[in-house]
């Protein structure tokens, strides 16, 4: 694999052998001056992450470059990793998943499809992939990835490029997110990089702070164990399908909640932009689009995937939607 | 009361036909016993000559195993156990089935058949699984179970599992892009060009469901050109019988050919009526509804022991070959009992045909074969003293 390839592809098994092969220690990655630019690149990596959502393409004009670039990512890693917040390394996978896939859809079939079978997929006949591995990657909670909607045959799904791509973004960000729960990072991390470290934390518990708003008049113990599912993965920041939002946010507003309140319960989702937000919030409960969104009820919850069967009680075997259960639970309380 | 069921089972489980389940002893076992409400689970076997034996003393009304193996079986709660993996099982039954309330036990189970064949199709082709992945099992009630042994299946989680249910049933399927709009020429007014589009139906060799559509809807058409019952077919699907009078007469040769072509520019009504009874014909009517009932997605359900015996039927949960299936009759094959003559009153007026031999039977007593005996007193339609 040429090195410029690799600086694209930080976490591909080729470009990790170029950092082996430099044989330089983690200490001298750290503090040597000739991996400088390396660590400011690193640095900025996980900025970016913060601050846009998604880690930037860099410009590599040459080996040298391309070298600093390869080194940024373990650098990055040991930043995120030595910070400690839950809300970074769910935001900084992504955000790298996400730079993965805008250099990926400009690749050929073959390059695309080799990725996928490093990634343990399982491709065969140019963009085709076993069905297992589809489910286990795909976005299924969205209609247009339901395995009912793909051209299945023999086992295997075809694929476009650009979808086998969104899935190995999707796997890349799982992955990278596990790893980042399992990296110890060296201690000089916090030396390194004392002030940007402190000025981060400080940032992300604000967020965490954020998070634990009261719900106002809104009862969580009187939600539906699917709402209650919702609502438990918005407040810690695990990134929630869209059609997830949409079920919480006109929950939400049905039981009386104003949008800075359910905005306040979004702020910690690792792709959460204020602004984008609230649009779709104002979308949703009718201010923007004149539309009022009704709550889907229990069947499209369970199309969906939204519904948590095994925790299924026994109101929910009475009702068929979300808020006749919510409904139910403040009369027989009363 | 049920003396003589507990006897008959008895003199069966003295010498049964069990077909054990791999990873034998990672299984959970659970019986229900004569006379109790209580299932007894969380029980697990080291040998086979165990659960034999158990079921030679202890005689069980039903019998059931894991579908789920476990590191350690017969721990008592779920995470004691330790989740290892589960095969994928499919519930056909004729209680979902639309009119099936009307029929009597034996149509009831060719409805059943129908559906199970379908599903099949679905596992073999679509899924790709080998015939030496898929087990029928008649379930020695109203239906059949499928079990997935596939070595790529055993990990898959709920979520999976109910995406794979989705897929069968037709469960979100995205109706509205199955036709597509394509330009078949385009036509100059002046300076203006403009596209004559025609409506698109997949072709019949398209994998996954857009494939199976296509194929369904030609042989519709065919259906109903071919018979003189087009139009209350078309009625089935609510449509008027004047508008499918109308239908029935511009369905002309050059349309048909037009739609075994591809083409469906019919009117939207016409088109909603082939994508609706094409949808029913592919979709598999599997049981998913009901929240208390097991089905595919759980991964830690349980499932009838093969070769064990129905408690209101007497019958056996009986292996069907793949191949063997259209032959397959659960009133022959799956009677384990014998001949004899045992003296029954009857409740209330029954009629079946059982070992090839028509019953029809009125409410007092009769003496009947065995076999009958215990199948009239496990549903209850006749006590034996």
């Amino acid at each position: 694999m040429n090195i410029y390839i690799a600086a694209k592809y930080p976490f591909l098994k080729e470009a990790k052998e170029f950092v082996r092969r430099e044989e330089v220690s983690t200490e001298e990655i750290l503090h040597d001056p000739l991996y400088q630019r390396a660590r400011d690149l690193g640095m900025q990596r996980v900025n970016e992450a913060i601050e846009r959502g998604m880690v930037g393409n860099y410009v590599t004009a040459d080996e040298t470059d391309a070298l600093m670039t390869i080194f940024s990512y373990p650098i990055a890693r040991m930043i995120v990793a030595g910070i400690g917040s839950d809300f970074l390394r769910s935001r900084y996978a992504l955000a790298e998943a996400k730079r993965a896939y805008s250099s990926l859809i400009k690749e050929d079939n073959d390059f695309v499809s080799g990725m996928a079978k490093e990634f343990g997929i399982k491709v065969t006949d140019g963009l085709k992939i076993y069905f297992t591995d589809y489910l286990k990657n795909a976005p299924t909670w969205s209609e247009k990835w339901k395995l009912v909607n793909m051209p299945l045959k023999n086992g295997w799904v075809e694929l476009k490029k650009v979808e086998l791509a969104r899935l190995i973004q999707e796997n890349l960000r799982s992955r990278l997110y596990n790893e980042l729960l399992d990296l110890r990072p060296p201690a000089s991390i916090k030396k390194v990089f004392g002030d940007d470290v402190i000025r981060i934390k400080n940032l992300m518990q604000r967020k965490e702070m954020e998070r634990k708003v009261e719900i106002g008049k809104a009862s969580i113990s009187k939600f539906p164990p699917c709402m209650r599912q919702l609502l438990a993965a918005a407040q810690s920041g695990v990134n929630i399908p869209h059609v997830g939002r949409f079920a919480l946010v006109t929950f939400l507003h049905s039981i009386g909640m104003e949008t800075d309140e359910i905005l306040r319960l979004f702020s910690k989702s690792p792709d959460y932009n204020e602004e984008r937000s609230r649009y779709q919030i104002e979308h949703i409960t009718g201010k923007i689009s004149g539309t009022e969104y009704k709550t889907p009820g229990c069947s499209s919850i369970k199309t969906w995937g939204l519904c948590p069967v095994e925790k299924m009680d026994d109101i929910c075997r009475k009702v068929s939607h979300p808020l006749t259960y919510y409904r139910y639970k403040w009369r027989s309380k009363k | 009361m049920n003396d003589f069921l507990k006897k008959a089972f008895q003199s069966y489980y003295l010498k049964p036909e069990i077909s054990f389940p791999e990873r034998f002893s990672r299984r959970e076992y659970a019986f229900i016993f004569w006379g109790e409400k209580q299932m007894v689970r969380h029980i697990s076997f080291k040998r086979r000559e165990e659960l034999l034996s158990i079921l030679r003393r202890r005689v069980p009304m039903h019998a059931y195993y894991s579908s789920a193996y476990y590191e350690k079986p017969d721990a008592p709660t779920m995470n004691e156990k330790n989740w290892m993996g589960a095969d994928l099982i499919f519930d056909l039954d004729a209680d979902h089935l639309p009119g099936a309330e009307k029929m009597d036990y034996g149509e009831m189970l060719k409805l059943v058949k129908k559906e199970l064949q379908k599903l099949l199709s679905f596992l073999l082709d679509d899924f790709g699984f080998g015939e030496k992945n898929v087990e029928i099992y008649f379930s020695g009630g109203r239906g059949y179970h499928c079990h997935v042994k596939h070595p790529e299946v055993f990990q898959l989680g709920s979520q999976e599992r109910r995406e794979i249910v989705d897929y069968i049933t037709g469960r979100g399927l995205d109706a509205k892009d199955i036709f597509g709009e394509k330009v078949v020429e385009t036509k100059r007014y002046g300076e203006k060009v403009v596209p004559i589009k025609r409506l698109e139906m997949p072709r019949p060799d398209e994998p996954g469901w857009r494939g199976r559509i296509s194929r369904a809807i030609i042989e519709t058409v065919k259906e109903i050109r071919k018979g003189d019952k087009g139009i209350e077919k078309l009625m089935e699907y609510g449509i008027s019988r004047t508008r499918a009078e109308k239908i029935m007469e511009s369905l002309s040769d050059e349309r048909i050919k037009r739609i075994e072509e591809g083409l469906l520019d019919q009117s939207p009504e016409i088109r909603r009526f082939f994508l609706k009874s094409a949808i029913d014909e592919v979709a598999v009517s599997l049981s998913t509804g009901k929240p208390d009932e097991p089905v595919t997605s759980d991964i830690k359900r349980l499932i009838r022991l093969p070769g064990s015996l129905h408690g209101k039927t007497g019958l056996r949960v009986q292996a069907v070959k793949i191949d063997e299936i259209e032959e397959f009759n659960p009133l022959d094959d799956a009677v384990v009992f014998g001949e004899d003559k045992v003296k029954v009153k009857v409740t209330r007026p029954f009629k079946i045909k059982m070992k090839g031999e028509n019953f029809n039977l009125t409410p007092g007593e009769a003496e009947v074969p065995e076999y009958l005996a215990v199948f009239l007193a496990g549903r209850k339609i006749a006590e034996v003293k």
